[in-house]
């Protein structure tokens, strides 16, 4: 029994030190950039499939192969990140917001383009870089050689962190430039070079990582990446802050996770062990992520408000094309209205998106967890699954289940009321996790469920006129959400939280609103995007797809409700048009490029159309201000008077 | 007089804005120099384009003669250029000490400091960001006392500052150009204390020169009552 106790650790080591590794590197790029690099696990994954592709495809030597991967490629992604997205974003003095789109952005590029060179289907030809012999090491234990190696490469690489921000000038310049960017500049600290440094350092660790993890699995451009940032965990639980938390946590959460598998409990808690014991990254990170409300010790931040320009977002004509566009597939042959049918429905979660991101600006990355919530209760509900209630007509259970997962929405809501940046972001993606993995993926929740169209609806276009029908309502909602009290209400609160405290708007409440209310309308989105397919499909709603979705919404402009709408007509025209993976690689894109058009595409078009149409206003007056009476007789004074004066 | 760093015919734009329309302003060597004008007149933006963390969009900086145009911001720092902002001018995360290692080596060093600002001695340990405004201002100002460079910008130092510590920091900086022979440039609202013995002053109006000379010019207050 003992042995088998070591071995397992032993097992355990091999995952915790690649863990250890994700970790040193997180931090060390944040502490360098004030960047928390969600892109970490893609650039994981795509050094790994490189390093296939060179050795199983071009028959490279593994040492040269792995050599070029660790060592030119990994920091070469690192380099190309900074200099081409991160270094204009910081040298405008972006926020915590905007950085994160931007990771994002890199993410589903990644992730993206994996999917167009590789493939979606998984590999498990990885080579791996060291032999798996065992080893006899002093003392009688045997210990498999590459365990040891990677144990050997932590080690390495933590102590060379400690020793140069010790005992050089690096560590003072990083405290520095982290703490405040342009001043250290004016210290005559050469800021771009260690951001370089930082990201280059940061992008080798997450190559390492990549290499080592994928041998133990099979390797597809969702999984990886998504186990990496899993072991975000780690580096949050060390508060984005110390290099041996990091490295104890994570060897620690690796041996647990291992020994778990050795415990046998009764059969009623053995699908909850198993679900722990497989996700205990998501556990540690759901415990870091409440035990720590303020990571990286920042508080008071500028939340999503930057990811709107608080300027018009909508237009006749825009909307006009959008309901031509939407109108059309009504014409189309069966096999494309059939893929049409996602439209609408995605519409309507990405609306979710658009009230909690850009019109209450707490930036909410779980967004498809509760997409998958309203799918799946709606296919419990009609199955009679639901915890003892009898089969549901569907058109009952689509709006049972929309009430049921609105109130869930505090599940993200409470936590958003003192959590702002980048920690309610980890916080919303941290459950967003934890839903997909303790409930879509388990058997006892999914197990014989049917999920199918409202009767006399099962035709697709009948479904979808259906759905077309929700998605006005749904836009109507969110419309009276964007005007009158209640939407100046959200504004202040987006701006500029303390200052709409004090002016009376009872914050915590709104917030609660907005995430029950997002909460909703993605629950409805998710449960016509499961009648849609007529089955709840987990993939559907898996947590990297969340990802995908909010990048698109803020690339399309956060407070956009017809933004939404041409990103749910994007991601799936591009997918089904083309193919999968084509819209990730264009949202990716247009995300990492969205530091050149703040505000998102939709803005960015109407207000140049503005510029370009409109005569410029005068000194005084918004372009798309709307006045009064009073103010346009004071506006028609103000233009005369400079008209005449010098 | 001879010129230590200029702006010649420079531009700044921020987006469609303009700040500053083809300026000509020259800091004379060894001196102390003023730059007034209200809120939006320029002034920070003429004191950023010198320490080099805007892009002139027209025009130069020479400094010394030397056309310094192109040059990094922290090049320029290195080179003997210290500018203090007005706002975010300390490392909120660091300790009143740690501010000083960064410019110092030796704990002698610092004594300048101590002499300006006799209160910092009590807060070496303290962290920057728990400080009061005044004190980071003393704080940020010591860091480019203490920094050896020759050439000191300073946005608006004295502000909130109580007027008789407001009046002692003019009085430091008018004492480092007269004795220690220091390139001293303050932008402040108004020509207030030791400000007034200011070689010369430069009143910037709407982005462009309204008046250079010395104070005690007949135009000065005519042309800046603005």
């Amino acid at each position: 029994m003992a042995s088998l106790t070591v071995d397992l650790a032993l097992a355990g080591i091999a995952v915790g030190s690649a863990a250890a590794l994700t970790g040193i590197g997180l931090i060390v790029t944040y502490r360098a950039t004030g960047v928390l690099n969600l892109a970490h696990g893609a650039i994981a994954m795509v050094t790994a499939y490189l390093l296939r592709q060179l050795v199983v495809v071009w028959h490279w030597p593994t040492g040269a192969a792995a050599a070029l991967c660790l060592l030119v490629v990994a920091p070469g992604i690192g380099v190309v990140l900074d200099l081409l997205v991160f270094r204009p974003l910081a040298a405008r003095g972006a926020g915590t917001a905007e950085t994160l789109v931007a990771t994002l952005g890199v993410f589903v590029l990644l992730v993206g383009a994996a999917f167009l060179a590789w493939g979606g289907d998984a590999r498990a030809d990885v080579p791996s870089l060291v032999s798996a012999r065992p080893v006899t090491l002093p003392g009688g234990l045997s210990v498999r050689l590459d365990t040891l190696v990677q144990f050997g490469a932590v080690a390495v690489v933590a102590l060379a962190v400690a020793a140069v921000t010790r005992w050089t000038r690096i560590g003072d310049e990083l405290r520095a430039v982290v703490d405040n960017r342009r001043l250290a500049v004016l210290r005559g600290i050469d800021a771009d070079r260690v951001a370089a440094v930082g990201w280059a350092f940061g992008s080798f660790t997450a190559g390492l990582a990549g290499v080592l993890l994928a041998p133990y699995l099979r390797l597809d451009p969702y999984g990886l990446s998504l186990l990496v940032l899993e072991t975000m965990a780690v580096a949050v639980g060390a508060g984005m802050r110390s290099l041996p938390a990091a490295v104890f946590t994570a060897l620690v959460v690796g041996v647990a996770q291992s020994e778990l598998t050795a415990l046998h409990p009764t059969a009623a808690a053995q699908p909850l062990v198993q679900a722990v014991g497989a996700n205990l990254f998501v556990v540690a990170l759901l415990v870091s992520v409440f035990v720590l409300p303020r990571i990286g010790g920042v508080g008071a931040e500028r939340a999503a408000a930057a990811l709107t320009r608080g300027r018009r977002t909508t237009s006749p004509v825009g909307w006009a094309a959008c309901a031509v566009v939407l109108l059309l597939p009504l014409g189309l042959r069966a096999m494309d209205l059939y893929a049409a049918l996602q439209v609408p429905a995605l519409a309507i979660v990405l609306l979710s998106i658009v009230v909690v991101t850009g019109y209450g600006g707490q930036i909410s990355l779980g967004q498809a967890g509760y997409a998958g919530l309203g799918a799946l209760f709606a296919a419990m509900l009609s199955s009679g699954t639901f915890f003892g209630l009898p089969p549901l007509d569907e058109f009952a259970a689509l709006p049972l289940a929309v009430l049921l997962v609105a109130p869930l929405g505090l599940l993200t809501g409470w936590p958003a009321i003192r959590r702002r940046g980048l920690a309610l972001a980890l916080t919303t993606f941290a459950l967003g996790v934890a839903v997909s993995r303790f409930v879509f993926a388990q058997p006892f929740f999914t197990s014989g469920l049917v999920l199918n169209r409202p009767r006399g609806l099962s035709g697709d276009r009948a479904f979808y006129v259906f759905e077309l029908a929700l998605l006005t309502a749904a836009l109507l909602v969110v419309r009276n959400l964007h005007r009158g009290r209640l939407g100046r209400a959200l504004a202040a609160m987006r701006d500029h939280e303390q200052g709409a405290a004090a002016a009376g708007v009872p914050v915590p409440r709104l917030k609660l609103f907005a995430f029950a209310v997002g909460a909703a309308s993605a629950a409805l989105g998710g449960a016509l995007l499961g009648m849609a397919g007529r089955a709840f499909d987990p993939a559907d709603f898996d947590p990297v797809r969340g990802l995908l979705w909010f990048a698109a919404v803020v690339v399309m402009g956060a407070d956009s409700a017809l933004g939404a709408v041409l990103a749910a007509g994007l991601l799936v025209g591009l997918d089904t048009g083309t193919h999968e993976g084509v819209s990730a690689l264009v949202v990716g894109v247009l995300a990492v490029l969205l530091g050149r058009f703040p505000g998102g595409l939709v803005n960015t078009v109407l207000t140049r159309r503005e510029e370009r149409g409109a005569p410029r206003a005068g000194p005084l007056v918004a372009p798309d201000a709307v006045l009064t009476a009073e103010g346009r007789r004071v506006r028609d004074r103000v233009r005369s008077a400079s008209g005449r004066g010098p | 007089m001879s010129v230590e760093i200029e702006l010649r015919g420079a531009r700044v734009r921020y987006g469609p804005l303009e700040a500053l329309h083809g300026v000509d302003l020259a800091m004379p060597s060894g001196r102390l120099t003023v730059l007034l004008g209200r809120n939006g007149s320029g002034r920070s933006t003429a004191l950023h384009a010198l320490a080099g963390i805007v892009p002139l969009s027209g025009g130069r900086v020479l400094w010394r003669g030397e056309d310094v145009t192109g040059l990094d911001a922290f090049r320029r720092a290195r080179r003997g250029l210290a500018l203090v902002p007005e706002q975010r001018a300390v490392f909120g995360s660091l300790t009143v000490e740690e501010h000083f290692a960064l410019v110092t080596g030796d704990v002698g060093g610092r004594t300048p400091a101590f002499e300006a600002f006799p209160a910092l001695r009590g807060l070496l340990k303290r962290r920057v960001g728990t400080l009061s405004g005044g004190e980071q201002r003393m704080v940020a100002v010591s860091l480019a006392l203490l920094s050896g460079a020759g050439v000191l910008l300073l946005d608006e130092p004295g502000q909130g500052l109580a007027p008789a510590a407001a009046a002692r920091m003019h009085q430091v900086l008018a004492e480092q150009a007269a004795d220690g022979g220091r390139t001293v440039v303050v932008a402040e609202q108004q020509l207030r204390g030791a400000l007034r013995g200011a070689a010369v002053v430069h009143v910037l109006r709407r982005g462009s020169v309204a008046f250079t000379g010395e104070p005690a010019e007949p135009g000065f207050t005519r042309r800046t009552r603005w």
